[in-house]
Formats: C-alpha cells, sequence, structure tokens
C-alpha cells in the first residue's frame, strides 16, 4: 500500500520576527496545496503537528485555527502533539488516514514559533516535553538530557570530541548550501571545538538553533497521484512508529539504538527495501550525537561506528547512503513541530530531483527519514520511493 | 518549571526525603518517580524506600545554558549517580568546581536548595557533594 505524495511545500527556517504562528503555517500549507494543484476546499482532514504552541504563543487550538485560515473549513482538522517527534506524528496519521480508505486527500502540516520567547523562556517550554515536574527538577534541560547519552557514547564506544565534530562539519557544508536553512555557515573541527560549551561534552555548533518555521505535505491516495503521470511520482511506501524511554536516567545506549531501530526494521519490511537500497536519509539530529545514533539505527554503520561516515566519507553526498543533504536539525534547527514534516519535505525534494543543485543527490529514488524525540521517548520513520509508471 | 501553591503542595515534600521506589513484586528499585508501573515485572505496587546516602558519580554534564527556575547557578554540574543500594538518580553535583568532577567520584546526598520560582518560591530537594568519608549528609 502506498500514498502519494501530491504537494509540499515550506517556508525558509529562521528567526522571523516579522511573522506569526497563523503566517508561518498558511504560507507552507498554501505552497502545498498549490504545489498539489487542489483548492483547499478538497483537503478532506488536516493534521496540523504542533508541539507546543500554549507554551511559545500562547494561543491553542492550532488545528483549528489553520483549518480556518487555510480555507480548509469544515473538513476536519486537529493538532498533533508528541515532543519533536510532532510533525513525524501528523505524517503518519495522514498516511494511515488515507492507507485506511477513510479519505482521499488530506493535508499533514507542521509549525513552530519559537522566538517570541527569549532563549531562557524557550528554554523552559522545550523542558515540559520531557518529565519537567521529576526529573529536569534536578536542573537537566534538553540538552543536558543529550549531552549525557553523548558521554555515555564516548565512554563506551571510545568517541572523541574531535571525532563527533566531523557530523557538524557535515551538516553545516550542506547547510550553507540549503536556501532554507537556518545556519548557512561551513565550519571546520576546530571552530566546533572552539565554539561555546553548552552542556558539555556538546557545544554551540553541536547543537540546533531555535527557529521558526512550517512545512506541509498534501498526501492522496495512490491512484489519485497514478492517475496525474505530469506529476512527480513520489510515494511514501512505510511508515512506523514507536515510543522509548521517557527519562534520561533509564536511557541507555541499547535503548538509544532501539528507539529508531525497531521501528526502522518494521519500515524496511513494509516497504519490501533495505538500508543498501536507500540514496538519502534525513535523521534528526537537533544534538550531534543523535546523528551517529540514527545512523546506526537505520542500518547505515554497526552501532558504535555511526559517527565515521562525516569523517570517511561514506555518509556524504557520494557515500552509500547520503545522510542530511539539507544541513540536518544542526543547520536547519528545529521548529519542533515543523520538523518531521520538513524532513518528509526534503526527502520529497530530493526524490524529485528539485533540491538545490549543491545539495542534490543524483538520481536519488528511494530515501528515508527518521525522527526522535523527547529526547528518547518518541521515534518516527518513514520511506519515501520515486515510482514512476 | 514553576508549579502552583496547590501543585507544589503534591510534588515538594517527596522531594525533601532521599527515596527511591520498590516494587513489591520483584523487588526492582526505581527512582523516585516511578510510582505507577515497574518495567522490569510489570507490577503495579511501588512503595517508597530510604535511601542511605552515598554513591557513585557515573555520569555527568555542565549545564551552561539554564532554564529559567536554574539561573543564575550557571555553569552548574548535573550527575548521574548510582546509589549504593543499586538505583540510578539524577541530581546536581554542587560544592566543586566543574572542571574537577569526574566520573567515578565518591558523592553523597545532601538537602539543598534546588531553584527559585518567577514569583520568588523556593524549591529545596537532594543534591550531592564529594563524599569525603565523613560522617553525615548534610553540610
Amino acid at each position: 500500500m502506498r500514498v502519494g505524495v501530491l504537494g509540499i511545500g515550506k517556508t525558509p527556517h529562521k528567526i522571523q520576527h516579522q511573522k506569526s504562528l497563523r503566517d508561518l503555517i498558511v504560507e507552507a500549507g498554501t505552497k502545498a496545496i498549490d504545489d498539489a494543484g487542489v483548492d483547499s476546499r478538497d483537503i478532506q482532514a488536516l493534521y496540523l503537528g504542533n508541539a507546543a504552541s500554549p507554551g511559545f504563543n500562547y494561543e491553542n487550538s492550532t488545528g483549528l485555527m489553520g483549518a480556518h485560515h487555510l480555507g480548509i473549513v469544515p473538513s476536519p482538522a486537529v493538532r498533533v502533539e508528541a515532543a519533536c517527534g510532532t510533525g513525524a506524528w501528523a505524517l503518519h496519521l495522514g498516511c494511515v488516514a488515507i492507507l485506511s480508505g477513510l479519505y482521499d486527500t488530506v493535508m499533514v502540516l507542521g509549525a513552530e514559533k519559537m522566538n517570541d520567547l527569549a532563549t531562557v523562556e524557550g528554554t523552559s517550554v522545550i523542558a515540559q516535553a520531557a518529565d519537567s515536574k521529576e526529573e529536569y527538577f534536578s536542573g537537566l534541560t534538553f540538552p543536558s538530557g543529550v549531552a549525557l547519552t553523548a558521554r555515555k557514547y564516548m565512554q563506551v564506544y571510545g568517541l572523541t570530541e574531535e571525532d563527533l565534530a566531523h557530523t557538524s562539519v557535515k551538516n553545516h557544508y550542506y547547510g550553507a548550501r540549503n536556501p532554507y536553512a537556518h545556519l548557512r555557515f561551513e565550519c571546520t573541527v576546530e571552530e566546533v571545538m572552539r565554539s561555546a560549551k553548552v552542556a558539555d561534552p556538546l557545544k554551540l555548533y553541536e547543537v540546533c538553533p531555535m527557529t521558526d518555521a512550517s512545512s506541509a505535505l498534501v498526501l492522496c491516495r495512490e491512484d489519485i497521484l497514478r492517475d496525474q503521470p505530469d506529476k512527480p511520482q513520489v510515494y511514501i511506501t512505510a511508515t512506523q512508529m514507536g515510543t522509548g524511554t521517557w527519562y534520561a536516567a533509564g536511557d541507555t545506549l541499547d535503548d538509544a539504538y532501539n528507539l529508531l531501530a525497531k521501528p526502522a526494521e518494521r519500515a524496511y519490511q513494509m516497504a519490501d527495501l533495505s538500508p543498501a537500497d536507500m540514496d538519502v536519509a534525513e535523521i534528526y539530529n537537533s544534538f550531534a550525537i543523535q546523528e551517529p545514533l540514527g545512523i546506526e539505527a537505520l542500518g547505515f554503520a554497526e552501532q558504535g561506528e555511526g559517527w565515521k561516515g562525516a569523517s570517511d566519507g561514506a555518509t556524504w553526498m557520494d557515500g552509500p547512503t547520503a545522510v542530511n543533504l539539507s544541513g540536518g536539525l544542526l543547520c536547519k534547527g528545529h521548529p519542533l513541530g515543523a520538523t518531521g514534516a520538513t524532513q518528509a519535505v526534503d526527502v520529497v525534494e530530493q526524490l524529485r530531483g528539485t533540491a538545490p543543485a549543491d545539495m542534490q543527490r543524483p538520481s536519488a529514488e528511494a530515501g528515508i527519514s527518521a525522527c526522535r524525540g523527547g529526547p528518547g521517548s518518541v521515534a518516527a520513520i518513514h520511506i519515501y520511493q520515486r515510482l514512476e509508471g | 518549571m514553576t508549579v502552583s501553591a496547590i501543585e507544589f503542595s503534591r510534588l515538594g515534600p517527596p522531594k525533601l526525603r532521599l527515596h527511591a521506589m520498590r516494587c513489591t513484586g520483584c523487588g526492582e528499585l526505581h527512582p523516585w518517580w516511578e510510582r505507577y508501573h515497574c518495567y522490569s515485572c510489570g507490577g503495579r505496587e511501588l512503595v517508597e524506600q530510604e535511601l542511605a546516602g552515598p554513591g557513585e558519580l557515573t555520569n555527568y554534564t555542565v549545564v551552561y545554558y539554564p532554564p529559567r527556575d536554574f539561573l543564575g547557578q550557571e555553569p552548574y554540574v548535573v550527575g548521574h549517580i548510582t546509589m549504593d543500594e543499586g538505583v540510578l538518580m539524577p541530581a546536581p553535583v554542587v560544592d566543586v568546581p566543574p572542571e574537577d568532577v569526574k566520573v567515578g567520584t565518591r558523592v553523597k546526598a545532601t538537602l539543598r536548595r534546588m531553584k527559585l520560582g518567577h514569583e520568588g518560591d523556593v524549591y529545596y530537594g537532594q543534591k550531592f557533594v564529594v563524599d569525603d568519608g565523613a560522617a553525615g549528609g548534610d553540610s
């Protein structure tokens, strides 16, 4: 069973003081509707991923707000929330909606407007996605929770801080070439090492910025896209989700691996593909250490070796599977609710062959996106394929 | 995060007691917040068990960008402490410069002011100091 990707759209990913949450939603949603060649009234359901508008923007009912301003009323709409996996969960629900046969055409949209608050306030809002009442009572933050995972990984697998810095160098090489990315500059290992400490051993260039953005997809039944051969024939051929531990304290390296590895295994079965078939991958990396964790879980490297590809070339453009040609979250930023949808849009652009030239993998036919969050509690895997004729 | 006075009346007092939760079914010890489900055996009854205080620092990070209610304490160390009873506690490690903190250091719990709420409310909880072998947990 396949889900057609009829249309895609995204806003720039950056600090956008002049734009509101609803401005971003309408911008991305309208682009996707126009790209799909449908009317907003043809959208039969809206799944709007937004992680924390009550905290960031003091507004709620975000799904209904989006439906109103996109002209989707009276079709049903709902806000979807699952921490950093929010946008990917909206995508999953959109796929399930199509696969169920209940709807022919739906919209999946992710959006977050994070920069109305100062960093310290925003950090507190983000911390609510973990157990802010109990575990984070101890002064933990999302960066520091993941820093504990990074130190554990370094202790067990012998990764050095210089080794890990290569991951940021790779992401920034491509991020500098992505006109939609928040941080558009290249950097060296030395610059990563010299960047400010955020949560030891993680440094500024190994941490994503806070970003305002929205991304959207119009999904449809397979035959609807198949009947429009002039449109790019990109389909979602697997959607699989999972949960893991909600607490950094209980999050072992095996847990961090299994979080994505279990749903990835099911996704490869669903699409009847293997890791070797993937030309491109968008892997969640709000913190640099999460990229090797994802690379390993998706089967592109053995456990403990996922970091090597950034220095030996295996995860660059010409490697077996190019990882994060968009610059990843390290450069795009991590607009919580948008991120999963942005990953999907970025993979679809690769399969359509419409990514900016410097970040386009030639002849990409299959790709995968992996989103995680919470930081260890939510997982999402989607596989995409270009299937002509 | 800051909580209301009503909510604090529920959340605050347990944090004054150094304790873990023991599953009455299998005996496994879990962190203090595990009150409903034992991931070792699936049991549903967990009871408080007091902890002695000493443990070993098994992992740590240094926080340079704190949430609002920890502002002014940065940079501060948050560690994973494996208590002598075997359970893992996340907690700040204080009274030691971050650069002197090392995995494997013996530490002990001490009740301290944890943080300030935005309306000036004060939260107390368990922090850890280097265990120099002297008697007593509080300093």
